[in-house]
This record gives C-alpha cells, structure tokens and sequence, in this order.
C-alpha cells in the first residue's frame, strides 16, 4: 500500500503566451509520488517549480501531457470535475495570502467543510478541526482574525486548513519563504509530523536545502525539466542538510 | 461561519461605505421610479372618479355636438328607443351668482358657477348625488336648487337661503331657493365645486333655451351597450352629436396625461440606469479587488456556481435593502411631488394612495434590476482561475477588464419594465383628437433611452482624447494631471461607467430643461401669432354679435378695435379608409369663429399655403375654412378640398382657402378657423366667447384702465395676453421643474458611483501610492491627484452630458411642438449651471476617497503583503 503511485506526471509540458513570445515553463516533466512520500521540488527561480506543482494540483491545466491524482486524470477534467477533485484530493499552502482576511481562524480552516456544505461547528468536522488546531499548536487563537497573527501563525492556519480535509495530497509552494528559520522550521516539523505519523502525502516547493532536507526524496528542476533526483529517504532524527546542500553544490546550485 | 453564503453578508459587512452608497443608489432610483408608479396610480383613481362622476350609472352619454344643444324632438326620439331603459337629459351651462356681482364691482369678477339643468325623477336613477343636509329636487319643484358643500361654504350660504342667478333671460337674474347641499365639490370636475343643481325646467327657462346638453341612458335589461349604441346611431338622424362610454371617456382623460406619465417613467428609468451603472461597477470593482480570495476559494475547491451565486447575493441583498429604502423613501418623495403637482393645477390629481401594486412593482424592478447588472461580474467572478491564489506583485485587473455588452441586458429590462406600465395609449377612442399622432408617444422615449445607451457604450471608444481635453483645466498640476489622467485611461470600461452615469443624468437635466424653456415659448408665440389683439375679453356665456355689448366697448377711448371670437366643436366628417371602403365617422373638432379683416392689418396668422388676403375675405364672405397645419398634414388635407361637417341643417361642405401654421389653442387642439356667417347660420353658434382688444397706440393704458371697469359691468373677464400665457407658463414650468429636480437625483447617484469607484481605484493602487510618497510625493499631492480624477471625470461627464442632452432636447422639442420649436433656443444659464453642478458634484464626491488616499501611511502600503 505504501508504495502505491498516487500522483503522476506523464511527460508535463506548459507554454505561457506573453504578448507575442511564448515561454516553455516546462518542457516535458515525469514523475511519481508514492503514496506517505514527502518530495521536495528544487530549483533556481523561473525554472517551473510552481507551474509543476500548479499542474500536479490540478490548479492549472498542462499544454501537454497529463496528470494522474489517485487514479484520475486531473487534466483532462471539466472544471467543475476538477474542482471537486481540488476539495476532496489536494490541499494547498502558498507562500502568501492564503487566507481569507475576513474570516477569523476558525472559519479559514474550516472553509473546506463549508464550502463542502457540511457544517463545520458540530460532529466530526468540528473534531477534526479542534485536532488540526492542536496539530499546528493554534488551539485558543480560534477567533483571532488573519491580520491579528504573525507570519508565521498564519502559515499555521493554512497548514491546518490544507490538512483539515485529510487531502491525498498536500502541495507546498514555498510555505516557509518569508519566515525566519526557526518559524519555518516549526512548520517543516509539522508538515514531516503529519507525514511520518498521519501517512498524509506532500510535495513541496523550497528554495532551501535546510527545508528540502525534511524530505524522503529531492527532486531538482532546471528550465523546465527534472534534472536530478536525489533520494535521502525517510530519516527520522538528524535530519542534516550537509549532505544535501553538497550534492546540490555537486550540480551547481 | 455555517455556510458558504454568509461570507457575502461578511463581503458587505467589511466595506460598510461602499455598501451603503450603493444601497443608497439603488434607492433613489427606486424611490423616483415608485413617484412615477404613484403618479401613475393617482392619475387613474383621478380618472376613473372623473369618469365614473360624469356618467355614474349611464351605459352611455349622448353629447350635443352643437352650441344650441339637443332639441326636444331628438330627447323624444332617444326616449322612444326600445332598448333604453332610462334616459336622463340636463343643461350644463356657466352664469354668475349675481349676488357676488354686486357685492364687488369694481374688483375682478369672482369665479363663475356652472348650472346643471337636470330631472329631478331620472337623473337619480343614473347619478348618485349624496346629500350632507336637505332633500334631492322633486318633480314638482320649481324655484328650487341644490348647490355643492364647497359652493356654500365659499358664499356663506346655507339650506333655505336664497341664491340668484344671472341667465340670459331680459328679465334678469331669477331667485331659486337652496332646499339641499350637495357634499364636496359634486360630480363634476370642471365645475370646480362650484355647482348649482336646477329643475331641468327651470334652467331651460333661466337660459331661454328649449333644448339639453346631454342625455345619459341606461341600457334595457338584456341589451349591449353596442346593441344600444347600435340603436341610436340609427335612430339619431336630424342633430350631430357625440357618443361616449365610460371607457371612452376614461381613456380620453387619460391620453391628456399620458405625456406627464410617460416623461415621470423617462426619467425614473434614467435614475434606475445610474443607479444600475453604480450596481456594476461596485460589484465589479469588488469582484476585482477580491480576485485573489476568489482564487483561493477556488483552490480550496469551491465552484464557478457557488463563486457566481456569492456575488449575486451580495447584489440581491444591496438590491433587496436598497429597493426596499426607495420604497420608503419614495412614499414621501410621492406625497411631495403629487402636492407640489396638484398646486400647479396643470394636472388633475388625487391624492397618492398607497397602492401594494405600485409598491410590488417598485421592489421587483429595483430588485431585477441590480440582478441585471449584477450578471457580468458574477459571471467573471467565475471565470477567476484557482491559479490567482498564488500570483504575485498588485491585484492588477484579475478578473479582467468589464465588458460593457450587459449594459444592453439591463437597458432590455428597463424597456421591458417600462413598456409593461407605459400608460395606455387611446388611439381608437372616439373622443380622440386627430392632430396627436399617439403612436409616437411611446417610441419617443424609447428612442431617447437608447441614445443615452448608445453614448454610454460610444465612451470608451474617444475615452483617450476627452480625457485630454477634460484635464485641459487642472493642466497647472502637470504631474497630478498626469498621474490621475493615466489613472482613469487603465479601466476604460470602468471610466467610461463612471462617467457614463453623470452623462446620462445630466444629458436628462439638459434635455429637460430645453424642452421646457422651448414649451415657454410655443405658449408665448402661440396667443401672439394667433389672437388679434394684446387683451382678451373672457364671457363666461356666448355674447350674441349683435349684442350691443360691442359697440359700447369699442367706443371706450383708447381702444381701437374688438375683435369677437367664437369657440365651440365643429362635428368634423373624418373619412378613414379600411379594406377598400370608405368608412366616415364624426370626431369633435374644435373650431373657431373669428372675424377675417381683423387679421389683415398686422401679420398675424403665417400661412403655409393659400392667398392671405384672399382666404381671410373669403372667411368673413362664406362657405370657407382656414385650417391648421397640424390638421392638415393629419388628415391630408389640401387648399381646394373641401372638408364637411355634420350639421343638422344638412351636411355642410367648407371650402379650404388657406393653412395656417398655427392657431387658436382650444382644448387640447387647434382649432379650425371659420367665418362668423358659417358659424351662426351652420353651426348654431350662439355668440362670441371672448373678444380679443386692441389698443390705440400710445394709449394702452388709458384704454386698459376704462377697459377693465366697462368689462366688469358687463360681466365679462378682462385678461391681459401676457398673463394668459404666464398662468399657462408657470403651470408647465412647475411640471419641468419636478422633472428637473427628479432628474438631479440621478446626478446624485451618480456622484454616489464616484466615492465607490475613486474609494475603490485607490486602495487598489494603494502599493502605487505608497510608492509614490516614498519617492517624494507629499500628502497633499496625492489629495490632489485623486481630486483632479474625478475633476476630470466630471468635465468629462458634464460636456458629452451637455451635447447629448441638447441633442435629447432636440428631439424632445421636434416631437411635442408642432412645429413652433424648429428656432432652437436652448436655456444656455441653466444648460451652464447644471455643468457646473455635475462638476461639483464630482469634485465633493472625492474628498473622501482623497482623505483615503492622502492619509495612507507609506509603510503599509509597502508592505503590504
Ligand atoms: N502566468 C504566467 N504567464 C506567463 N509566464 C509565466 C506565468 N507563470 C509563470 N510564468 C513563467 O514561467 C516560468 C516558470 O515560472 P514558475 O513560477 O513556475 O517558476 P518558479 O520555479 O516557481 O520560480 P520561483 O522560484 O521564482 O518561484 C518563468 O519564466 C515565468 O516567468
Ligand atoms: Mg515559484
């Protein structure tokens, strides 16, 4: 079960019209996502790591190629289709703004839940919520608004709300961009936790070799390609970067 | 937060203002759109009171169409029909108290009472005639009358007492005895309360007449009005007369409104559109501004639908609220403006009721049409790819420029709305007149909507060039010019709205108030060029010409000449051709007697066609008409032709001599022009109605002094010509001044749509802002840059409001002047000040969106996000 396929990509390519020029943002990716893996994209800026996770998500559709989510095809789905697919298969968190400046913390996480149309104040929505709140450590900010939190706080909060559905799949692009490293690394701790303890499967998009060093596997993208792939496997203590920021050197990042 | 939707309460929640405004937007369109309905309502209970008090319980009313009414033989002739069941003949005519004349000789004449002759068994049987004190008159009353409350309470009279009334009889005024009191003001609106009920016996003999004025019947039980029309029509051989039924009479009433209504319905539907525009591009502003949240609500899987319907119940609850504050609002704005109409007296008018319907219809349009205007940003809220969530750098133009192409929905609603309660035209009534083509009354506003449409949708396409033309003013802030121009040319749509909602409404101010200056003039001209002389003699009763009235009068020193004129209806043989045969009917045409060579010496009269000189002779010889251009060209008629008319001497032809670009106003006609001869021989005129004076030069006010106190002996009413058409004049200014002043309420709404729209644009370029004060800009600076926009906005909105609305007034002028209108002279001091006042408008409309804008601290802004 483990080592089930639940995301793939076949062969993924993407060209963004600008004005009269056309941009390749990916030139033809592959890749599997094993069921409880925890993959890291890298890359230098501009090279297509957020096209790639956009695409795998289901946010965006490929100019080629396609995209299989836990056995169904999210390219080639209607919009409502993948819609649907987004609310019950994926959870995303961004670098910025992934909150609703309106809602208080609470409602941000329960928003799958309403938008699903399930009540999110009784039953088991609101046990799943109280949990998730504990997971990121907010529990007693409930009612606080997104503007009366810290940075960080609010990665929390859309940590939570990315989790709270218990998704097939958790996306990251970029969550611990604009923290300092000690409130990443709070962060990169919870999203390992929830790897390693609750099975939840995640890619994650980062800049830096101290986050992708939490992950089971690297995979490094250059001008729209997968450029290498390094495997550092599922390690529960020292979780050392060393290792990995050598190799990157080795390439030249 | 249980469900999805309250997120939208919460949307409007946040931006409180915003909310507000639009709301309150939203609301004075309905509020003028309910004044309109009210109207509307007020107009029709006037009508059918009118209607249902002149015939009562009569199927129908047989009308003499000639001066010396009905005789006794055709009353006997009706009363014989076998389908009439009750047959109620009366005289109507005009008299003074003569109690009153004496009281007060020397000061103007104290206004005239109408007499009704009627039977006093018969009438009963058609016409309530509820009594506050007293009896009804009985078959064997002689000296008797009732009068109306209104009468008695305005002479000091009361039961028993004694009133004396001036007739035509040598013997003087008769003495009838008050035996009951009508209440109110009695059946008859153009008595204006004052009402004296007689025997029908006795009034005949007071006004030395044998014959009626009307006979109302009831049809027999199992007959049809038509059966029973049918009857008479058939029967009726020997005098002209004219049919009417209630219906008739109603819809006859009601075409003589059906331009006020139609004008109040214009310019509501113009309110509805601002406030529409101001729906839009709130909503859309919205939509844009919330692009980003929209994305990630879309990431987190919520749906284009359920996106779309977050919007338009946003739209449904601002339209909701804001429809349900105009209603209210409109309550009072009705009562205002109903009181404010029926004190012009132009128009007759109950008092608003409140009506479910009017107030259904006012929630449903209000409510439909922020849906209609809602539609375009809900849809592109939908279209808002999931992949917006992650975007960087300023919330530019996510959900996309606004596509103007919905304006056409919300015009399409508005029509539909507007056609459904456009008031019911009466082309086929047979008390209609020819010369108002009432085909037109309808497209004339639908045409004059679509062109402020078109405009609106034309603006964006010269948005470039008027923006530089509009900044021309504010040149001497180079860089704030610059920067706010730059800022209104990045939205066009947007722009265009904005303003499109100033020019609209002040198109409407324009328009309105070029066709009222012109409706001025026509009023002015049209006594001038038409009567003979600078003072009218007004008789309440026809003066015989051989009245030696006349000459006395014209011997009082410094008058130079009388000139006699005789109003009255001329049964006008009308042949209408359908399916190859000829069909003749006979419409009341007003006519007018005059005497020819009066006309002669100055250049009164313009004639479009025929001999001056020799039509003018021919009408004071015989046989002849002169015929009003508006006549003419309706009814296709031509010098040469001759035109007939049914009179009971036999059917008369009339030679047409000449064609007249205007002449006598008489009802709501022209009248035809015809020779004192014709008029007593043929038409069975009995006298003059009013005689038109002329003073020797350098006279006029000697003349006017000796005037005035010889006229009052003879009971007659001396009016000077110019304030004739001044009463006239102010009646029609009253009207144009509501109009106006409901047409400023779209202004108003419009500088409501531009505190959103600036408040708007400026916390979307907050970033752009807090660049701009970081590299130097000072506060005060940026103050200005968002006070110059809206300048700009409104010169903008002012001069394309200013040239549309003198092209609307044009039209409108074209349309309703026959003619008069084609010196077009529009009331440039007004056209200047309602520029000016949309410019103010604009301007206080920033101030708030200025101190936003100014007030933002440059660190937030950066750091913003
Ligand atoms: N919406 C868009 N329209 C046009 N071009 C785009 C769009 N989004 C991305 N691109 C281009 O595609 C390429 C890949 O962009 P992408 O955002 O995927 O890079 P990235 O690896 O995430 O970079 P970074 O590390 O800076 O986030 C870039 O050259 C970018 O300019
Ligand atoms: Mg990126």
């Amino acid at each position: 079960m483990r080592d089930a396929v639940i995301l793939e990509a076949r062969n993924l390519t993407k060209r963004y019209r600008l004005g009269t020029r056309d941009v390749d943002a990916l030139r033809g990716v592959s890749l599997q996502v094993r069921r409880g893996e925890f993959v890291a994209l890298m890359g230098p800026s501009g090279s297509g790591k957020s096209t790639l996770l956009q695409l795998l998500g289901g946010l965006d559709r490929p100019t080629s190629g396609e995209v299989v989510l836990d056995g169904e095809v999210v390219s080639h789905l209607s919009d409502a289709e993948a819609t649907r697919l987004r609310r019950e298969k994926t959870g995303f968190v961004f670098q910025f703004f992934n909150l609703i400046p309106l809602l208080d913390v609470y409602e941000n996480v329960a928003l799958p839940y309403t938008i699903a149309g399930v009540d999110p104040r009784h039953g088991d929505a609101a046990d799943r919520i109280r949990e998730v709140l504990e997971l990121v450590d907010l529990q007693g900010r409930e009612r606080n608004r997104p503007d009366q939190l810290s940075a960080g706080e609010q990665q929390r909060v859309a940590l939570a709300r990315a989790l709270v559905a218990k998704p097939a799949i958790l996306l990251a692009d970029e969550p611990t961009g604009n923290l300092d490293y000690a409130t990443g690394g709070e962060i990169l701790d919870e999203l390992w936790h929830s790897c390693d303890a609750l099975g939840q499967t995640i890619v994650l998009v980062t800049h830096d070799a101290r986050a992708a060093a939490h992950a089971d596997r690297v995979l490094v993208v250059g001008d729209g390609k997968i450029r290498d792939e390094i495997e550092l496997g599922r390690r529960s203590t020292n979780r050392d970067a060393g290792p990995l920021i050598a190799r990157l050197a080795q390439l030249g990042l | 937060m249980r469900r999805l939707s309250s997120l939208a309460w919460r949307s409007l929640g946040a931006r409180k203002l915003r909310s507000f405004l639009t709301m309150v937007g939203i609301g004075l369109g309905v509020a003028v759109l309910y004044v309109s309905l009210s109207a509307g309502a007020a107009m029709d209970a006037a009508v059918d009171k009118a209607a249902a008090d002149e015939i009562g319980k009569a199927d129908v009313r047989v009308l003499a169409l000639e001066e010396r009414g009905l005789s006794k033989a055709t009353v006997d002739v009706i009363d014989r029909i076998a389908g009439v069941s009750v047959v109620a003949p009366a005289l109507e005519r005009r008299s003074y108290l003569s109690a009153s004349l004496t009281q007060t000789p020397t000061a103007t004449l104290p206004p005239p009472v109408t007499v009704l002759g009627i039977d006093p068994v018969r009438e009963p049987m058609l016409h309530d005639l509820p009594l506050v004190s007293g009896r009804l008159l009985a078959a064997t009353d002689g000296q008797s009358a009732l009068i109306t409350q209104t009468l008695a309470s305005g002479e000091r009279l009361g039961l028993g007492d004694t009133i004396s009334l001036n007739g035509t009889v040598a013997a003087g005024p008769q003495d009838y005895k008050i035996v009951g009191i009508v209440r109110g003001d009695g059946p008859l609106p153009r008595a204006e309360g004052r009402l004296v009920f007689l025997p029908l016996d006795s009034a005949q003999t007071l006004f030395g007449t044998t014959s009626i004025t009307r006979v109302d019947l009831r049809a027999g039980p199992g007959v049809s009005v038509d059966e029973l029309v049918g009857q008479l029509d058939a029967t009726i051989q020997t005098q002209p007369y004219l049919l009417s039924r209630t219906q008739d009479l109603a819809d006859s009433l009601r075409a003589e409104m059906a331009d006020f209504r139609g004008a109040l319905l214009l310019v509501a539907a113009v309110v509805l559109f601002a406030g529409a525009f101001l729906i839009f591009n709130t909503l859309s502003m919205t939509v844009a501004e919330r692009g980003r949240e929209v994305g990630l609500l879309r990431a987190a899987g919520t749906t284009r639908s359920q996106v779309m319907s977050f919007v338009l119940l946003q739209a449904l609850v601002l339209g909701v609220l804001g429809s349900v504050l105009g209603v209210v609002c409109g309550i009072g704005l009705a009562v205002l403006t109903l009181s404010w109409v029926r004190s012009s007296g132009a128009l007759d008018l109950a008092a608003p009721v409140l009506s479910a319907g009017s107030i259904a219809m006012a929630l449903l349009i209000g409510v439909g049409i922020t849906l209609a205007a809602s539609l375009e940003p809900a849809w592109r809220a939908g279209r808002i790819p999931p992949v917006e969530a992650l975007r960087r750098g300023p919330n530019g133009a996510v959900a996309g420029a606004a596509r103007l192409r919905w304006l056409v929905l919300v015009f399409g609603v508005l029509a539909l709305a507007a056609l459904a309660m456009w008031p019911r035209a009466s082309a086929g009534s047979s008390t209609g007149s020819l010369a108002t083509g009432s085909g037109s009354s309808m497209w004339g506003p639908l045409v004059v909507y679509g062109l402020l449409l078109s405009t609106v949708l034309l603006l964006p396409l010269i948005l470039g060039p008027l923006l530089r033309v509009a900044g021309l003013p504010f040149r001497i802030f180079r860089n704030e010019e610059r920067l706010a121009r730059s800022s209104l040319a990045r939205d066009r749509s947007r722009t265009a709205l904005t303003a499109g909602a100033l020019v609209v409404s002040l198109a409407m101010v324009v328009a309105l108030g070029t066709a009222a200056q012109n409706v001025r003039k026509i009023g002015a001209n049209w006594l001038a060029e038409t009567i003979p002389g600078s003072e009218l003699l007004t008789s309440i009763r026809p003066i015989s010409t051989t009245d030696p009235i006349i000459g006395q009068l014209a011997a009082v020193p410094g008058i130079k000449s009388i000139s006699p004129i005789g109003i009255f209806g001329a049964p006008y043989v009308y042949t209408t051709q359908s399916g190859g045969r000829s069909h003749k009917s006979v419409v009341r045409q007003e006519a007018a007697a005059i005497v020819g060579r009066d006309y002669l010496g100055d250049g009164r009269l313009t004639f479009v066609a025929g001999d001056r000189a020799s039509a003018l002779g021919a009408l004071d010889a015989s046989g002849s008409v002169i015929v009003p251009e508006s006549l003419a060209d309706a009814a296709n008629i031509r010098v040469g032709d001759s035109v007939e008319f049914a009179t009971s001497t036999a059917p008369s032809r009339l030679h047409v001599v000449g064609i007249v670009a205007h002449s006598i106003p008489a009802g709501a006609q022209e009248a035809i022009l015809i020779g004192w001869s014709d008029a007593l021989n043929q038409f069975g005129v009995s006298g003059a109605d009013f005689y038109a004076v002329r003073f020797v030069p350098g006279q006029e006010a000697l003349g006017r002094a000796a005037l005035d106190s010889a006229a009052t002996s003879y009971a007659l009413q001396p009016n000077d010509l110019d304030r004739v058409t001044g009463t006239v004049g102010d009646a029609l200014d009253r009207i144009f001044r509501l109009l106006d002043a409901l047409a400023l309420i779209a202004v108003l709404v419009a500088g409501l749509g531009m505190v959103n729209t600036l408040s708007m644009t400026v916390l979307e370029r907050g970033r752009e802002i807090g660049v701009l004060r970081a590299t130097g800009m000072t506060s005060r600076q940026v103050w200005g840059m968002v006070v110059i926009e809206a300048g700009i906005l409104g010169v903008v909105g002012a001069i394309i409001g200013a040239l549309v609305g003198l092209a609307v007034g044009a039209l409108l002028v074209l349309w309703s002047s026959g003619g008069f209108g084609l010196a077009f002279d529009p009331p440039w001091p007004s056209i200047g000040l309602a520029v000016c006042f949309g410019i103010l408008v604009s301007i206080t409309a920033a101030i708030y969106p200025a101190g936003l804008a100014s007030r933002q601290s440059i660190v937030q802004a950066l750091q913003h996000e």
